[in-house]
């Protein structure tokens, strides 16, 4: 199991454990999700058992596919296919829906459900028949296949965890320690499944060298600053244009008053660890590609995040990416006059400094 | 133990040793259960076992001792105490090492050789006043903050470790690290060397219980509970804080000596940032604002990787993250059902 | 400085001289000048963000002033630390009752009571002599049977007394008292009541605060009524409480 491969068609996981746990929290999240959004709206017309019985078995199929395809990594394209392509005929759909209403201005029946209907069922098998066609999409997929188990485990350790601490814990110190405790199992579990060693992922486009401004730049590089630049843009757009968003900034100034004015917190919390998860996952996989992967590599770069959030200013989305620049620009100036291999301890001087002379960051939030 | 509840120890005598067991009393249960598994263990695995083990369980004892006066007893959540680990034990070794690295083709640093008893003074003193200063800037920050910049400490210490070749030839390490020697003897014998650190140990924890069952330890914790009234009942609450910080300190430099005489040979990779964040969890499973609580933790910790080579499918290679994953989830449970710990007087 | 009242220590413990405290730009406390009798009962009033607990706060030290002095015993201080005030004779308790949770009840009342300075700390285990006041203080309020118990696990009602033992504990001759009637019950007030007379008794002097005009009548030797961080009067119990303005804003009809 040591020499195989990782998920993505060039590495391959075939430890049977690992798959299995997988598969039953993608099933227990699935399960879980489906029966907080449904159970509500569904309450009058069905009865509670029935409504759990038809999520535990789209639980159960859910937690199916995700075995499949992490025991069929090769075929990812294959498996992955005929979802993205669901999921793309659906959005094409929606949003021509959309587009109609507005243009006849009336919800005249099936002309508004059936046209868009049609045309999305063909993007969709268009999409999903692209997909298959192409092996070496496989990398592409297996990102977000990656980004969606973490999600997954995200969502997990929500409900599993967080809820329940949350409801006993008397300090936030509790959460922290409570974290360090899942950091430290999750960091050696992986080292166990797939040893200590960093190693490279394999090469996605651009990763040969550019020459940009008398440098060389990984054209990957690029890459990950619109990647970024795209994942802020569309927070930003989430948090600032969304209801959801409006719930979330609802329930980060007073949970309990949100509750009482009816908003699902439970859900809306449960989305954003997802939406958080989802994101670190992405980071990850791109700083894996620009470097290496390894077990630890985790925890430095979330307290550079964390780092970043002070400098920038705690609580404010613009100040996080003000600060993450700052940061990452601090740490490269370091190398004119030092090594680099001074620039944690330039981050972490920095931070200390913050702390000491401007604690507010910044962008301080009001 | 200056908190402890009337009622509990009460309830306790009127039931006697076995009703309290059948009660549930988890603190007597760990105490049971912990010193059974040392004696079954030695008796399993003999003497030799006994000594190793000793060892490794007297060193992490002293850290964890030192460090529950800082988080236990002051409630400041220190990650960083790995570093005054490490400036210690590089204390020792650059100070007593044998080798001459002029011969080596690597990094070379001068060669000293001064006395075990010498250097590990040097040492103490060395992180007492690092501590000091690092202490005076860290003054100011309390909670998650405190937590943040602890991390910082121990990656800025690791670093340096790392990237000061010129002192502690980086990566590449130092060699020979010289046995302590008492009035002509060189402790070389392994058992000689398990009484010595247990010897260490012992005046540790008195000082330790020394410090808590005084009037210094009680109003170190209500600068704990509360530093703003602590500081209108008349105390200067940064003097308090720094004082126990340096002292802390000094106490794992004390303890970095040891190890690095006792391993003869020391890296960077002892002093990385996990190794911190795992004391923390020791001190945490044993309990916090306790000394007993303590030594039982580095006890339970150091057992669990002998308790993890019995697990059929965890390779010989990976008993020491198996541990870690059980130390995980361990703290894990505990933040949930007991948050201060097996033996705890102070939850978090 | 012409003529400062609070500057006669022979008839007052404690004053202030032109406080003002801002705190981001809304202004707690405007040149506010009182004096506190001394060995009498001194009660506080005001509306709701009068700034009655942030001259408090600002008496024992926990704020610092932004102009002004604070006068105790005659003498003249621009910076006050809060660690100063056991010297100072002074002490304190707090609007939202802050006793040392996680220690117990006896703990609470020796922490006052031992030594100050690091190292004669570091040497003592407590005195017989400390702990007999600690037992003499519990047992003035009540609290000897409850003295091993975790102050966490106190009813507020308790938590209120044993703070008020623990400001006791300490021999100061300034008592300072955030609402300490809030909350309690009808047998605990009189027992509050009742310390503060017999603190009276002893020649100590007191501040407090509270919104209960019985009490002020029953307890006050001594009264400050503020609004919007300003003084509005300051006086004689009866007298103040006689006058047109001070009826009008507080006793209504």
């Amino acid at each position: 199991m040591r020499h195989q491969e990782v998920v993505g068609g060039h590495y391959e996981v075939q430890n049977p454990v690992v798959n299995i746990v997988f598969g039953l929290v993608v099933a227990g999240v699935v399960a879980w999700a489906l029966f907080e959004i449904l159970y509500p709206r569904l309450r009058g017309r069905f009865s509670r058992r029935s409504i759990q019985g038809a999520v535990g078995l789209a639980g159960i199929l859910a937690g199916l596919y995700t075995g499949l395809l992490l025991v069929y990594p090769d075929n990812l394209h294959l498996l992955f296919g005929p979802v993205a392509g669901l999921a793309v005929g659906v959005a094409v759909a929606l949003a021509l829906r959309e587009g109609l209403v507005r243009v006849t201005s009336s919800e005249d029946g099936p002309m508004a459900t059936l046209v868009p209907a049609i045309i999305g069922l063909a993007v969709g098998a268009g999409a999903a028949a692209y997909i298959a066609d192409r092996p070496e999409s496989g990398l592409y997929l297996s990102w977000a296949v990656s980004c969606l188990l973490a999600g997954c485990v995200g969502l997990g350790l929500y409900r599993g965890l967080y809820v329940t601490l949350r409801n006993r814990a008397r300090s936030p110190l509790i959460m922290l320690v409570a974290s360090m405790g899942i950091l430290l199992a999750i960091s050696a579990t992986i080292t166990i499944v797939f040893e200590s060693a960093p190693r490279p992922l394999p090469p996605a486009f651009g990763s040969g060298p550019i020459e940009f401004g008398g440098g060389n730049i990984k054209g990957f590089n690029f890459f990950t600053v619109g990647v970024s630049l795209a994942g802020f843009a569309g927070l930003l757009w989430l948090l600032q244009r969304t209801s959801f968003g409006r719930s979330v900034r609802a329930i980060g100034d007073d949970e309990d008053v949100s509750k009482v004015v009816g908003i699902n917190t439970t859900v809306v919390i449960a989305i954003v660890f997802f939406i958080g998860a989802a994101f670190a996952a992405m980071a990850g996989i791109l700083s894996g590609h620009d470097t290496a992967i390894q077990p630890r590599m985790g925890l430095l770069l979330l307290l550079k995040g964390w780092i970043a959030s002070v400098v920038g200013g705690i609580g404010n989305l613009y100040g996080a990416l003000l600060g993450g620049f700052a940061l990452g620009m601090v740490e490269q100036f370091g190398i004119w006059d030092l090594a680099g291999e001074w620039k944690d301890v330039i981050s972490f001087v920095v931070l200390i400094l913050f702390l000491s002379f401007w604690p507010k960051g910044v962008l301080p939030r009001k | 133990m200056t908190t402890r509840t009337g009622e509990s120890t009460e309830a306790g005598q009127r039931l006697g040793l076995v009703g309290r067991l059948k009660n549930g009393n988890i603190e007597l249960w760990a105490n049971l259960i912990v010193l059974a598994l040392v004696i079954g263990f030695v008796f399993w695995r003999g003497s030799g076992f006994a000594i190793t083990i000793g060892t490794v369980f007297a060193i992490w004892a002293i850290l964890t001792v030192s460090l529950n006066l800082v988080v236990g007893y002051t409630g400041l959540l220190s990650v960083g105490h790995i570093g005054f680990f490490g400036i210690g034990a590089y204390s020792v070794a650059i100070l007593t090492s044998t080798t001459d690295y002029s011969l080596l083709r690597t990094q070379s640093i001068p060669t000293h050789e001064w006395p075990f008893f010498a250097a590990l003074p040097v040492g103490i003193v060395l992180a007492g006043a690092v501590a000091l200063v690092v202490g005076v800037v860290f003054n100011r920050f309390r909670d998650d903050v405190f937590v943040l910049v602890s991390f910082g400490f121990a990656i800025i210490s690791f670093n340096l470790f790392l990237n000061a070749g010129a002192i502690t030839r980086g990566a590449f390490g130092i060699h020979e690290v010289a046995r302590p020697n008492i009035v002509g003897r060189t402790l070389d014998g392994e058992l000689e060397y398990l009484i010595m650190a247990l010897a260490c140990l012992a005046i540790v924890s008195l000082v330790a219980w020394a410090i808590v069952t005084s009037s210094f330890g009680r109003v170190l914790t209500a600068i704990r509970e509360d530093e703003q009234a602590a500081a209108v009942f008349g105390y200067r609450v940064t003097h308090y804080k720094l004082a126990i910080w340096v002292i802390s300190a000094m106490m794992a430099a004390m303890a970095g000596g040891l190890f690095s005489s006792w391993t003869s040979f020391i890296d960077p990779n002892s002093f990385i940032l996990l190794e911190s964040i795992l004391l923390v969890s020791i001190v945490i499973l044993g309990g916090l604002a306790t000394i007993w609580g303590s030594l039982l933790g580095a006890m339970t910790f150091v057992l669990l990787e002998e308790g993890m080579r019995f697990l059929p499918f965890i390779p010989d290679v990976y008993v020491g993250q198996a541990r870690q994953v059980a130390l995980g989830v361990l703290l894990v449970v505990l933040m949930l059902f007991r948050p201060q710990g097996l033996m705890g007087r102070y939850k978090l | 400085m012409t003529q400062i009242p609070a500057r006669d220590a022979e008839r007052y413990a404690l004053g202030t001289v032109g406080v003002s405290k801002n705190f981001g730009g809304v202004q707690a406390l405007h040149r506010l000048s009182i004096s506190i009798p001394r060995g009498q009962i001194t009660c506080v009033i005001g509306p709701n963000g009068s700034g009655k607990s942030t001259l408090i706060n600002i008496l024992s030290g926990m704020l610092p002033l932004d102009s002004g002095m604070v006068i105790v015993d005659g003498e003249g201080l621009h910076v006050v630390h809060p660690y100063e005030m056991p010297d100072l004779g002074i002490t304190r308790t707090f609007q939202d009752v802050r006793v040392f949770n996680q220690i117990s009840v006896w703990d609470n009342i020796m922490v006052v009571l031992t030594r100050r300075k690091l190292l004669p700390a570091l040497l003592e285990r407590g005195k017989a002599s400390q702990r007999e006041r600690a037992e003499q203080a519990l047992r003035d309020v009540g609290m000897w049977d409850k003295r091993n118990s975790l102050a966490e696990d106190l009813s507020y009602g308790q938590r209120k007394l044993l703070e008020m033992a623990r400001a006791m504990a300490l021999d100061a001759s300034i008592y300072l008292f955030d609402e300490p009637f809030a909350g309690l019950f009808p047998q605990m007030l009189t027992r509050v009541k009742d310390i503060f007379k017999q603190l009276r008794a002893r020649g100590k002097s007191i501040l407090f605060i509270t919104h209960n005009m019985d009490i002020v009548r029953e307890l006050s030797d001594h009264l400050i009524v503020m609004d919007s961080g300003e003084l509005l009067v300051e006086g004689d119990v009866d007298e103040v409480l006689a006058r047109r303005e001070v009826i009008e804003a507080y006793l209504g009809d």
